[in-house]
């Protein structure tokens, strides 16, 4: 065992042995004392924490589309209506947060790090598997944060597979169990409305889900995401006055794209307000 | 052993020089500055020597191949941990250098109870343009050298000279693109890594004999590899391979 070890000089400039680098991010950030589990031994919801959200994907013709609304909650205050719930973890992945925003934020840090940190020490890319697993590593090391009340977070992951291009969806709880979404996954409060529709169409509809074109995938985001917040305060609408509006992400076998907010207002303006 | 000063420098001498004679037969590592990012090229015989080690940095080295992947882990180590704490921004070649490399490169040379970490490095950064690219090299006892424009690491100050002439001599005026760069940087390769004779020139450097100049190319893709890299201003979180694009007409 000793032989596996590789050779490194510390800070004073030493020779010894260490561990070989696993490539695994979080193992690093504990070494250094920067990724710290925080334990507030209260009972129950803490007032005043950060939550409320809804956050969808689904399959069309090219890929899958990923929604988010915007809002962020605490308690019966709205903290900001300018959230960004869908994050872009490298070229061929996203990630969709709903929960604490503090936890799903710092999350999404780590394993944005975790996955160019992989790539660049192993040189390799980590498979989608890999990808799936750390994700699922780091919300069972949210653990306690989510039991206190907290800090719970709950993703969903879209994802490339780098072995055939197929775009895949995953969802997750807070214990870190996560399984394929086979054709939609939703979060957040808002998300059984969403939820409902998306099972409906899907089933019923002339054309499932994934026969849909990028435009008509577009425009039933948008109502979904409008069906989310007529029935959830935390879940963000689209104020007239002062619009901010949902961030959209089609993940494709070839490409990324965030639909500019200058079509998603044209077709909310023409699909979404003015349709009855 | 070592308690007499006298002795400590004489061992430390003996191990700059035999350092130095491992290194000496390294294929150098150019990096230089063009319009779309840093250009970063090499051969290498067994192990690749250009790796990419954060948003906007990558490393050449030549050197012991373990040497190299023990410093390899370290700045990766460094510039992950402290771009996730801070900002991706705020990691730099010069707080790596300074800070992570040249200290424990230097206590290690002057520890000479212990064996010597056998490499220089060199840390390139793409900024948003030209003028903001840096390099910076750092030698096997710590000793640091900045450079913008282009550098060479290579195994004597003489080789790194000679090659940064021929490169500022013969990269044309003019926008600086990697099309211009990479012929100009491939056949500079040929030009150090063979003689005059070899290249079938003769001594004002033109071209006698295009047959032993294809040879010697071929020679050298028979026991080396191509190492080209661009780091991509535009794009700076991966490095992109670069083909070689030898030029068999001059």
């Amino acid at each position: 065992m000793e032989r596996m070890r590789a050779l490194r000089i510390d800070k004073e400039g030493r020779g010894g042995f260490v561990p070989p680098n696993t490539g695994y991010f979080p193992d690093l950030l504990k070494q250094e004392g920067s990724y710290r589990q925080v334990r507030i031994h209260e009972k129950g919801p803490v007032s005043g924490a950060a939550h409320g959200t809804t956050i969808l994907a689904f399959h069309f013709r090219d890929g899958v589309l990923v929604a988010g609304d915007r809002r962020a909650t605490a308690s019966n205050r709205i903290m900001s209506n300018r959230v960004d719930k869908v994050l872009e973890i490298d070229d061929s992945a996203l990630l969709a947060i709903s929960g604490s925003p503090a936890m799903a934020l710092e999350m999404a840090r780590v394993l944005d790090h975790s996955l160019k940190f992989y790539r660049r020490s192993q040189l390799t890319e980590i498979s989608l598997e890999g990808k799936v697993r750390i994700l699922a590593q780091l919300l069972k090391e949210n653990l306690p944060m989510a039991v206190e009340g907290i800090g719970a977070v709950v993703p969903l992951f879209v994802a490339r597979d780098p072995a055939t291009g197929a775009v895949r969806i995953y969802f997750y709880d807070i214990l870190g169990a996560h399984f394929e979404g086979v054709e939609f996954s939703v979060g957040g409060s808002g998300s059984p409305e969403v939820q409902g529709i998306l099972r409906y169409l899907d089933r019923w509809n002339p054309r499932p889900l994934r026969e849909m074109s990028r435009e008509e995938a577009i425009v039933l985001s948008l109502r979904l995401l409008e069906t989310a917040s007529y029935f959830d305060s935390a879940t963000g609408g689209v104020d007239s006055q002062d619009p901010i509006w949902p961030v959209i992400k089609l993940l494709t076998p070839g490409t990324l794209e965030t639909v500019d907010e200058r079509t998603i207002a044209e077709i909310y303006r023409n699909e979404v307000m003015r349709v009855r | 052993m070592f308690d007499e000063p006298y002795r400590w420098i004489d061992a430390i001498h003996q191990r700059r020089d035999y350092i130095a004679e491992q290194l000496d037969r390294a294929t150098p590592v150019v990096g230089i500055s063009v319009s779309e990012g840093i250009l970063l090229a090499s051969f290498h015989r067994q192990n690749p020597k250009i790796y990419e080690l954060y948003d906007r940095i990558a490393m050449g080295g030549i050197g012991h191949p373990a040497d190299l992947e023990t410093v390899r882990g370290i700045l990766l180590n460094m510039a992950h941990v402290e771009g996730f704490q801070r900002s991706s921004t705020d990691v730099s070649i010069e707080r790596l250098a300074l800070f992570g490399l040249a200290p424990r490169l230097k206590a290690a040379f002057e520890d000479v109870s212990a064996p010597p970490i056998i490499l220089d490095v060199l840390l390139s950064e793409v900024g948003k343009t030209g003028r903001d690219d840096r390099f910076i090299q750092v030698s096997f006892d710590g000793n640091l050298q900045r450079a913008t424009e282009m550098m060479v690491l290579a195994s004597t100050e003489e080789m790194e000279e000679k090659m940064t002439g021929l490169l500022r001599d013969r990269i044309p005026a003019g926008e600086r693109t990697l099309a211009k760069v990479l012929p100009v940087v491939s056949r500079v390769f040929m030009d150090i890594l063979f003689s005059p004779e070899e290249l079938g020139m003769d001594e004002s450097g033109n071209l006698l004999s295009p047959e032993k100049f294809s040879e010697c190319e071929s020679r050298l893709f028979e026991d080396r590899q191509w190492e080209g890299a661009l780091q991509d201003r535009n794009a700076p979180a991966r490095i992109k391979k670069v083909p070689y694009s030898g030029d068999k007409s001059k």
